[in-house]
């Protein structure tokens, strides 16, 4: 591999680990990660070529290496649970929403600055419901294959979805939309 | 007829996994009425695109 493509794919290095980091929360397990996905790049050269983007290929190497790890991780040692923090705030007495939500524009999507912070939003997420999160949203999983592999029921799986995108609305709302 | 508590968990589940047929009709009929739940399912969308595009 020129030595060109080995300093830019070592420049990449902080974003992936941030990338595995986001979705392990386990420093150890997101070095691993990171570590597998350099060699395997090694490895795998020549499919390289050019064909995508560096970071894009790159990324997609990891997205494997974290799930291989999610899986292994959730059979030897899962994360704790979160505490049940409570989220019937956002509700008053009768049930209607304490601050309503507003209307999001969407160009929000083509910012990179909103994209920022999302990723911070997600990282003040309380370990266990960020990562069933991003498994469901980012990854792909199907909630069926969440339960089976972090071995929780569909129902703790649901609440814990809920209250991510709950947390998520409300931290974007503080930090982007409404502080805008 | 449901609350906005109650209709926000069930948005939420149904981007997940099939409602059950009534828990959908309910839903459907508080949202015809509440703009706060229509927006909050908008931004629950707007959340899972955004997701997909963190790379």
């Amino acid at each position: 591999m020129p030595s060109d493509i080995r300093a830019e794919i070592e420049a990449l290095r902080p974003y992936l680990l941030r990338y595995a980091s986001l979705q392990l929360r386990n420093p150890e397990a997101a070095e691993d990660a990171v570590q597998e996905t350099l060699v395997a790049a090694l490895a795998a050269e020549k499919s390289f070529a050019g064909r995508s983007q560096l970071r894009t290929w790159l990324t997609g190497i990891l997205k494997h290496k974290i799930i291989d790890a999610i899986r292994r991780a959730g059979r030897e040692q899962p994360l704790p649970d979160d505490s049940l923090e409570d989220l019937d705030a956002l509700f008053d007495r009768s049930g209607h929403w304490r601050e309503p939500p507003q209307d999001w524009p969407e160009q929000a999507l083509e910012q990179k600055e909103f994209l920022q912070a999302l990723e911070k939003c997600l990282a003040l997420l309380p370990a266990r419901t960020g990562q069933v999160f991003l498994m469901r949203e980012h990854l792909g999983f199907a909630t069926a294959e969440i339960c089976k592999e972090l071995g929780i029921t569909a129902t703790h799986c649901w609440v814990l979805l809920y209250r991510a995108r709950m947390a998520l609305r409300e931290c974007l709302q503080l930090n982007w939309f409404g502080a805008r | 007829m449901i609350d906005c508590k109650h209709a926000a968990r069930l948005m939420s589940r149904a981007m997940d996994d099939r409602l059950p047929l009534w828990d959908r009709a309910r839903l459907r009929l508080h949202l015809l009425i509440c703009d706060a739940c229509s927006n909050a399912r908008r931004q629950m969308r707007l959340l899972r695109r955004a997701v997909q595009r963190l790379v």
